[in-house]
């Protein structure tokens, strides 16, 4: 037993210097201005400086990247939950072959990769309706169809834990109309879970870069690819950035979804 | 009657969110395969044209990589699982392996590449740590966007998959199930042969698939490792069919499109299957 446990740790710690590393590499070679060839004891600590990312900050070209990508992110999470909620709550109030039904159309994305669903959407709607190709807003549906599997879990485990026949009958015998009481009376006891599903709406728009690139939107992952061969510790400076964003919303999504089970 | 209108308007309420569906995701995939199978002036049809013609290498490579950052990732994220549930009484051990997990399998795309860029690209920080324990990666041949470059890279997300997967699992086994193969003089190996992996097992081979799957739908680290010259097939497809440029092959981009679906689509029911089997064990 004794042995299996020290067994346990030294797995635990050496898959845990992988996990650091490459991420204190990516650091050290954004904000330290030494070479790694020039890298040594007596200069590791030296000459580091935030500058490249300031730099970055003040671009216009990364103010434009980081504002579209922050504009389809809150676009993508209203969407998803103006779409789902209501339908959701329905098939919860429904029959159990309705909630069967959202359950699997919602797992169909992982079926098709970005790469497939971006040539087809755009093979799809060139000829048709060409605007949503030339709209950077054209990202929006698709991006709520990559993150739909994510959010309509977290969805569906709020909802399972609300009393909702009862909710509804109270409020729709007081009066209220169904979309009074979806608005009302559902959308606020469903708060942690919305907010969860909203933070992994952000997370996966904030990292999407496939769709992005073949549709030619100049989003932030698409910025970052851009700025690696012209300034590479700029563009690690803002890798670093996207990486601590994306581990806050998943901690936050994580957090706010144990409240929602409790 | 009256009944009867009101259930049809109930059903209406799910029409918007069947119409998005529809019109997003089934009708861009239905777009893929309809022009896969569209022959036009050529020989053969695009759909066997994309598996044997210059791009089997292509398929054979990206489901290589798949299999073998699949493989080397369960194995690795089942051991880490096992541990983070021996070690259950250790305080909060649990909850930081989990929640990194969650973040890490949720990482990839652009930032990931710089990262093992930064860490092991030919002028990368673990490289030269490496190098001064007399550790040559770079003499031995290692290249970051290489196939075993590109596996280390995908293990980042596909370890902490298999441990998210495989935590809830280990969970379902009872103590009570270890203590009465123990009091039946069972060994430690004979009770993990006979007991816990046939129990696993759904739990692990599900786990697989949907390591590959998520391997084989990955593009944008690849991508940025290899400043875009990649063999992988989404790396192809992009080829034929990126912006407003007609290739004049533009079918044979969405035959291996719809080839990549079949496959994801194989693999994700597989994985859905299992773990419905798996279930089983929790109640």
């Amino acid at each position: 037993m004794k042995i299996s446990r020290i067994g346990a740790w030294l797995t635990l710690v050496i898959v845990a210097v992988f996990y650091i590393v490459p991420m204190l590499a990516m650091a050290r070679f954004a904000f330290q201005r030494i070479p790694v060839i020039k890298l040594s004891l007596g200069n590791v600590f030296q000459k580091w400086t935030i500058q490249p990312l300031l730099d970055q900050f003040g671009s216009p070209d990364f103010q434009r990247a980081a504002t579209l990508s922050i504009m389809l992110a809150i676009a993508t999470a209203l969407v998803t939950i103006v779409l789902l909620l209501p339908t959701m709550a329905f098939a919860h109030l429904g029959s159990p072959r309705t909630r069967r039904f959202i359950e699997i159309s919602a797992v169909l994305p992982f079926v098709v990769p970005a790469i497939a669903l971006v040539v087809g959407f755009a093979g799809a709607f060139r000829d048709t309706l060409p605007i949503l190709i030339r709209s950077s807003f054209g990202l929006v549906p698709l991006y709520v169809i990559t993150a739909l599997p994510f959010t309509h879990r977290t969805l569906e485990s709020g909802l399972a834990t609300l009393d909702l026949r009862t909710l509804v009958n109270a409020s729709r015998s007081l009066g209220a109309s169904w979309w009074r009481t979806i608005a009302f009376v559902i959308a606020p006891n469903m708060r942690a879970s919305i907010a969860t599903a909203s933070f992994l709406a952000f997370t996966v728009v904030l990292g999407e870069f496939t769709i992005a690139s073949l549709l030619l939107k100049n989003t932030l992952p698409l910025y970052l690819s851009y700025a690696q061969g012209g300034n590479p510790q700029g563009a690690f400076a803002l890798g670093i950035v996207l990486v601590v964003i994306t581990t806050v919303f998943v901690a936050m999504s994580n957090r706010f979804g144990k409240k929602v089970h409790t | 009657m009256a009944g009867s209108s009101k259930r049809r308007a109930r059903h209406l309420v799910f029409l918007p969110y069947v119409a998005f569906l529809a019109i997003f995701l089934g009708w861009p995939g239905l777009y893929v395969f309809r022009s896969a199978f569209a022959k036009g002036t050529a020989e053969r049809s695009p759909m066997i044209e994309a598996v044997t013609g210059q791009f089997r290498g292509s398929f054979i490579f990206s489901l290589q990589l798949s299999f073998v950052s699949a493989f080397i990732g369960s194995l690795i994220g089942a051991l880490v699982a096992i541990a983070v549930v021996r070690l259950d009484t250790v305080r909060g051990l649990r909850s930081t392996v989990v929640g990194y997990s969650a973040v890490a399998a949720n990482m990839g795309g652009i930032p990931l590449a710089f990262a093992f860029l930064a860490a092991f690209g030919m002028q990368g920080l673990a490289t030269r740590l490496l190098r001064e324990i007399n550790i040559d990666i770079i003499g031995w041949g290692f290249r970051i966007s290489d196939f075993w470059g590109i596996v280390l890279v995908y293990l980042y997300f596909q370890i902490p998959l298999m441990t998210l997967v495989l935590v809830p699992a280990l969970d379902g086994l009872r103590r009570t199930w270890a203590e009465a193969a123990q009091s039946l003089g069972a060994s430690s190996l004979q009770y993990w042969r006979l007991v816990a992996l046939p129990i696993l097992a759904p739990a692990l081979l599900g786990g697989l698939l949907l390591l590959v799957a998520n391997a084989f739908a990955a593009y944008a680290t690849a991508f940025a490792l290899s400043s875009g010259g990649s063999r992988l097939v989404p790396v192809q497809i992009r080829f034929f069919l990126q912006g407003d440029t007609i290739t004049g092959k533009t079918n044979l981009g969405y035959a291996l499109a719809a080839w990549m679906v079949i496959v994801t689509g194989l693999l994700v029911t597989g994985f859905q299957l299992l773990m419905r089997r798996a279930e089983r064990w929790r109640r």
